[in-house]
């Protein structure tokens, strides 16, 4: 021990037992290691890079991709860019992102509560789904939907209900509204957007006014009627002003030998059956957690609820739910994640999202740049989806905590 | 059950409100009106979906189409002419069936207990039942069928070696599963040279065979990755807690099926040519990785929900500061986060499922090639998936079985 030469030691310790020396000496070592690993892989690719040919850069974003997009949402013209395409392709996915979210918090909170029901056969039931869509994998569940589609008749054998509603394989018609000129429907669009804002506005105003003073001042209906008072008003303004209605009922059409459907709303097989995958599959999910959630509020906040005189549906909505939503909040949020993530198997059910665009583009154009295209595309939607569980969670938490 | 003398006697039950199956209904289906009308109206749907299900289970579905093809929804396109000339090579799968069954029949007599007997049991029992199917299993002939039945002996002969010797202990048991793993590698891969071992190219290996290498490499090497990723996570240095945070989010930010795909485009890129090159090793690489940035979560959670209590008592006592994490944090953290954890295995079997992007052909994939390869089975497309997705749900529901056993052996919850 008394041998160890002076310069081995740090404060009288040897370096190699000195706990700051140890650290320091991991740190350098990780950081070197993956300096090292990295610039290998680098290297790698670098010298394949050269060696094969393969062409690599960002260059390719303003040429035409030429490639139709199966499904898309906003205009897409083959002869329109990479770069446009890839915004065509996030968008689909955002689409079926926000529709799919939206359905399966809907069904899943369904579903968590009939978990918890008094009866017996309805607890049952959810808890057979639960247990069965939970664990059968998504790509499966998808191909089922995905083959009971394709047995349904072509377009123009397919069902028809009243002439209204169109039922073949390459999806769902129904008769919509159809906005009859682009100024005028999104003039309206925007003032019924106003009118929400308003209707939520004397919502909150008209419930604290209930909350303070107990007098009963119907904040959910004054809402509405604010809401579609506003609407209606500017359909007329609009109307007026530019001599058409913004919006007209349109109904489905099949055209030509083949048939295809003109007219009416129309939602593709593709996301039709993405959206059913997943919404089933995530919502199982959900129901999970509200159950878990709603379990863990204490059970004398529902007796006390109870005995105040609240129904049972009252005590949930008010009591029990909004306390359950802190602990359901942070897993409800990566169920979101998840779901956005899920959507890359549209590809396997014909319906173009943003992996299979991106996927179909690796003939074209350089697979490496394509693939830091979408790894940034996906982290920014992972990150919006924690950037609004974290406000909302902000919105929640206990005052004072 | 005996009074204890000194003891305050147990308190007298309540009668019970209601007896009977009718007092049971009556509490727990029409408590209350609405109650009633929900039980009605649900029960009717119920009766008529099961009336319709259950007649087209029996009376319409054709599942003799699922036995035309048992053998692919095992190991795919292993036995093809392609993969292996002469169609003699599915006695491979079979033998590493016998020596898992052998294992489970040794697990059994080391650890006793239900749950691993259970196990052992149902699936020597399955595999035996197999061998009395009318047809399927492409040209199931006696010697295949006599092969399956082996499983029966084979499960005794390790419980009797477990039992009535000691040639077998806990750690040789691990060790012996490395190995029995190792060995269905080698088996399925085959020996230049050797007859009757002829090579088949991992091409070629598919069905539930490929889901299940990959889950079993994927588990027991995610979660000590995963693990380590954890503790970097938490680490007090700067650099080590950096790096472990964006191969976190990194993998975890990303959908699996767009890292397989990448991995097809670049893994032969970034590796030089002297390392394997073949599908199955980077789908196993890439699942690995992606399940362990999630395990790392898992763990980072139950690291967190942990009293620090725990940790400065041990540091107190004098432990070193891995033998803390060791022995003190890591097993209350992850006896804390079992369902979890679980949950991550079970969420990584199903991702085997999506190896089709980079052309394996696991079970759904040889289910969807089937039908789309033969229009004259769409019919029996309903079939065809609803066996797929029970096969899987009797191995995840399975999972997560033994997951709620062992937490209940370990007490989590009550301690």
């Amino acid at each position: 021990m008394e041998t160890i030469p002076r310069f081995l030691t740090y404060q009288g310790i040897p370096i190699w037992r000195h706990a700051v020396a140890i650290q320091w000496a991991l740190q350098i070592l990780s950081a070197f290691a993956a300096v090292f690993l990295v610039s290998w892989f680098f290297i790698n690719i670098e010298n394949a890079i050269q060696e094969r040919d393969i062409p690599f850069g960002f260059g390719f974003l303003d040429r035409a991709y030429q490639t139709p997009i199966g499904e898309h949402f906003i205009p897409y013209e083959s002869s329109d860019t990479f770069r446009y395409a890839l915004v065509v392709a996030i968008s689909n996915t955002a689409l079926v992102a926000v529709i799919g979210v939206a359905l399966s918090t809907a069904l899943g909170i369904i579903i968590g509560v009939a978990r918890l029901s008094d009866n017996w056969l309805v607890s049952k039931l959810a808890l057979a789904y639960i247990e069965f869509f939970r664990n059968v994998p998504l790509l499966v569940q998808l191909l089922f939907w995905f083959f009971i589609v394709l047995t349904l008749p072509p377009v123009r054998e397919g069902y028809v209900i009243a002439g209204q509603l169109y039922i073949n394989n390459a999806g769902i018609s129904f008769t919509g509204p159809s906005p009859t000129g682009m100024s005028g429907a999104l003039i309206w669009l925007a003032f019924a957007v106003a009118g929400v804002v308003i209707g939520v506005f004397v919502h909150n105003l008209l419930e604290r006014r209930e909350e303070r003073t107990g007098q009963a001042s119907y904040p959910f209906l004054a809402g509405c009627a604010a809401a579609i008072a506003v609407g209606a008003v500017a359909w007329l303004v609009v109307s007026a002003v530019m001599g058409d209605a913004p919006f007209a009922l349109s109904t489905p059409e099949p055209q030509g030998r083949f048939g295809r459907i003109s007219g009416g709303l129309t939602i593709d097989a593709g996301l039709l059956i993405l959206l059913i995958g997943l919404v089933i599959y995530t919502s199982a999910f959900i129901a999970e957690i509200v159950r878990a959630g709603i379990q863990s509020v204490s059970r004398g906040q529902r007796e006390a609820a109870r005995s105040l005189g609240l129904s049972g549906i009252d005590t949930l909505r008010h009591v029990t739910f909004p306390q359950a939503l802190r602990v359901i909040i942070p897993p409800l949020i990566s169920q979101f994640l998840n779901l956005t993530k899920n959507s890359s198997l549209g590809g396997a059910v014909g319906y173009t999202d943003l992996t299979n665009v991106a996927i179909t583009m690796t003939q074209t154009a350089p697979a490496i740049s394509i693939f830091v295209m979408i790894m940034l595309a996906y982290l920014a939607m992972s990150l919006t989806w924690s950037l609004i569980g974290n406000l909302y969670n902000r919105h929640i938490r206990f005052v004072g905590s | 059950m005996a009074a204890n003398p000194g003891m305050a006697q147990p308190p007298i039950l309540p009668p019970r409100a209601s007896m009977g199956a009718l007092g049971w209904a009556r509490a727990n289906l029409f408590s209350t009106w609405h109650n009633g009308a929900l039980t009605v109206v649900v029960g009717a749907a119920l009766a008529l979906a099961l009336w319709f299900g259950l007649r087209w289970v029996f009376l319409d579905a054709n599942w003799g189409t699922i036995a035309v093809i048992g053998g692919r929804f095992i190991i795919g396109g292993f036995n093809t002419d392609q993969a292996c000339p002469g169609n003699n090579c599915f006695w491979r799968p079979q033998v590493s069936l016998l020596m898992i069954t052998a294992l489970l029949g040794m697990a059994w007599g080391i650890i006793g207990g239900s749950i691993t007997a259970r196990i052992a049991i149902v699936v020597a029992a399955a595999a035996a039942l197999c061998a009395f199917l009318p047809y399927g299993f492409d040209r199931m002939g006696v010697d295949v069928r006599l092969l399956l039945l082996a499983n029966l002996p084979a499960l005794g002969a390790g419980w009797a070696l477990a039992r009535y010797t000691s040639l077998v202990s806990a750690r040789r048991l691990i060790i012996l599963a490395v190995a029995v793993f190792l060995a269905t590698l080698v088996l399925l891969r085959g020996i230049p040279g050797v007859p009757g071992l002829q090579p088949v190219a991992v091409l070629y290996w598919g069905g539930l065979t490929l889901n299940l290498i990959l889950a079993v490499a994927g588990i027991t090497l995610s979660l000590p990755i995963g693990i380590l990723l954890a503790l970097g996570r938490r680490s007090q240095l700067p650099v080590v807690k950096l790096l472990c945070v964006a191969f976190i989010e990194v993998f975890r930010g990303v959908p699996l099926i767009t890292l397989l795909f990448m991995s097809q485009h670049l893994v032969p890129l970034a590796f030089p040519e002297t390392f394997p090159r073949n599908s199955l090793f980077s789908a196993g690489v890439v699942i690995t990785l992606f399940s362990a940035a999630y395990m790392a979560e898992n763990v980072r959670g139950g690291l967190q929900a942990l009293n620090p209590g725990q940790a400065e008592a041990a540091r107190a006592l004098g432990l070193a500061g891995w033998q803390t994490t060791l022995f003190i944090s890591l097993p209350q953290a992850i006896r804390n986060v079992i369902p979890a954890i679980v949950g991550q295995f079970i969420g990584l079997f199903k991702d085997t499922s999506l190896v089709y992007i980079i052309g394996m052909v696991d079970l759904v994939e040889v289910g969807r090639t089937f039908i789309l390869g033969n229009p004259e089975y769409r019919i029996s497309t309903k079939e065809v998936f609803i066996f797929i997705a029970l096969v899987f749900w009797v191995f995840t529901y399975g999972m997560s079985y033994v997951s709620r056993r062992v937490e209940q052996y370990l007490g989590v919850g009550v301690r």
